[in-house]
């Protein structure tokens, strides 16, 4: 393999930051004495869009079979939670989409940080998998669904695979970027103190690539929830999309409303671990 | 004893018009101090890549110790402006990081990084983070990384350039201590004609468009620091100003100023 550009400064997200990049900047360069925070402002809207959906539900605005009222999901919640809905615990069905997710993050991440290194050191991984991976991107896993269960059947392989394959993409290209973004000095730096190629990619190629890779994997978990319930549209029996299919067949939309928050709540949760991980695993992101 | 040798070097960029450096010889012995001077563009930094061996010149030879210089090696230890340090490893690590490479056992490397670190002056700064670290103690932990791998030359390209002017200074006297203390040739690039003349047993005057020779001086004031004396005095001593006039004269020669 032979070691390509690395002219490229590394693409180090604002969105790294966290929420506070959203905020304007002049809010920042100012002492903070003023009373009001975005957290406090974002607590009051969403009880602004709660009070809107109870308001609207008690007056009956919509009837409750279109929009149920913040009460009745609640309740289901603790009912299907207790009972379960369609032959399975709502804590089956988190389960059961949890371990799709997760079983394809893992396939992605050993497919696609492979990949990734190969297009960012080599003339020749690139080539062959940049092409490739620039026309799977744009397309939507809904799209190649059917063909993957033609090949691979109804079963649980066909559902982890389609969540992996809109995964791949940006685990593959995050990486690399990051390899592709190590600074040339720190390259020549270690080849001076005697590294080899393969002590080159492994010592000082993967560490300086990982914030990349990580930033991949939060844009990977978000296309993978996306990509979730569209997998388990398909002759699924458990899972959270599957739960939110078959509720609404039969027009029971409290479910329908209340499996969406589940999986907004735990999409939120991951966020936030990834987060965590990254804070943990790469503390100089941002800071060197 | 072993030598650097650049012989009659040429260095010609591709798709430049113009080679960058032209038939440049410069000869590094095993207890040489040399430093290369010269205005922007005078193929300084060029030369210097060519002895790590991240440059191919186009015409003439690069050896070391007579064997020809095909690719970077821990023979030749580099420095540059900027760090290079690793940020997911600690000071400590960083100067183990040769001795990783090289498969030493953790103790073993624990206990020379430190060593090392103490060269620097570093004591007890082992298991900080390099973002912990100023500009100065992190080109410290940056000498002492290139140290670990027991080079016989320290290409240093200008590794005081980015530190402000006290702590450039105190660095200097630094790089000698460890130039004295370690048995290293050193070819360093420079922008600073006291720190040149502070630290170099040679120094070579560069003139760019081609880069070449211009001129070649053999100072004593480094030497004299190593036998002892103190830089304060070595700096106060008319010699050394009259040896800045004359380099200051050679740099600019030409230039019509």
């Amino acid at each position: 393999m032979t070691v390509t550009s690395y002219t490229e400064r590394p693409q180090r997200s604002k969105a790294d930051d966290g929420a506070d990049a959203l905020s304007v900047p002049w809010s920042r360069s100012r002492p903070r004495r003023s009373r009001v925070s975005a957290r406090m402002v974002s607590a009051i809207t969403v009880l602004v869009v709660l009070a809107a959906w109870a308001l609207s539900a008690r007056l009956q605005l919509v009837s409750p079979v279109f929009l149920p009222s913040p009460v009745a999901v609640w309740n289901k919640f603790v009912v299907v939670a207790r009972d379960g809905f369609v032959d399975a615990t709502l804590l089956q069905h988190i389960a059961a989409s949890l371990w799709r997710v997760f079983a394809a993050l893992i396939a992605a991440v050993f497919v696609g940080v492979p990949i990734g290194l190969a297009i960012g050191i080599s003339i020749i991984g690139r080539g062959i998998f940049d092409p490739l991976l620039e026309l799977l991107r744009p397309i939507p896993p809904l799209a190649y669904l059917p063909l993957i269960i033609i090949w691979f059947g109804i079963g649980e392989p066909s559902k982890i695979l389609v969540i992996a394959i809109a995964m791949l993409a940006p685990v593959a290209l995050s990486t690399a970027s990051g390899v592709r973004g190590v600074s040339q000095e720190r390259i020549n730096a270690a080849r001076a103190l005697g590294a080899t190629r393969t002590q080159l990619v492994r010592h000082v190629i993967l560490p300086s690539a990982l914030p990349s890779i990580l930033t991949g994997l939060r844009i990977a978990l978000g296309a993978g929830w996306s990509t979730l319930v569209a997998a388990e549209l398909v002759a699924a029996t458990r899972g959270l999309g599957f739960m939110i299919q078959s509720a609404a067949q039969f027009l029971v939309t409290d479910v329908v409303v209340m499996g969406i928050l589940v999986i907004a709540a735990f999409a939120f949760v991951l966020e936030f671990i990834i987060r965590r991980i990254e804070r943990v695993l790469v503390p100089w992101a941002g800071r060197e | 004893m072993t030598h650097l040798l650049l012989d009659k070097v040429s260095i010609h960029y591709e798709g430049q018009p113009a080679p960058a450096v032209e038939r440049v010889s410069i000869d590094v012995a095993k207890d040489d101090f040399v430093v290369l001077v010269g205005r922007s563009g005078c193929g300084k930094t060029s030369l210097l890549n060519v002895a790590a061996g991240l440059v191919e010149p186009v015409r003439g030879s690069a050896t070391v110790g007579g064997r020809p210089i095909t690719a970077p090696g821990s023979d030749r230890a580099v420095v540059f402006q900027n760090d290079a340090l690793f940020p997911w490893l600690t000071a400590r690590e960083n100067v183990a990081f040769a001795l990783r490479l090289r498969g030493v056992g953790p103790s073993e490397r624990a206990r020379r990084a430190d060593a090392l670190l103490a060269l620097v002056k570093l004591d007890g700064a082992g298991d900080k983070r390099i973002w912990e670290l100023s500009g100065g103690m992190r080109q410290r932990v940056g000498l002492a990384r290139a140290l670990a791998a027991e080079p016989q030359f320290l290409l240093l390209d200008e590794p005081l350039g980015a530190l402000d002017a006290l702590t450039r200074e105190r660095m200097q006297t630094t790089l000698l201590d460890l130039w004295t203390a370690s048995n290293v040739g050193v070819l360093m690039v420079t922008h600073g004609i006291e720190e040149a003349l502070v630290l170099a047993t040679r120094i070579i005057v560069l003139a760019p468009d081609p880069g070449r020779v211009v001129r070649s001086f053999e100072t004593g004031f480094s030497r004299r620091y190593a036998a002892g004396e103190a830089i304060r005095s070595i700096k106060a001593d008319p010699a050394f100003a009259a040896a800045r006039g004359e380099l200051t004269d050679a740099i600019f020669e030409g230039e019509g100023a």
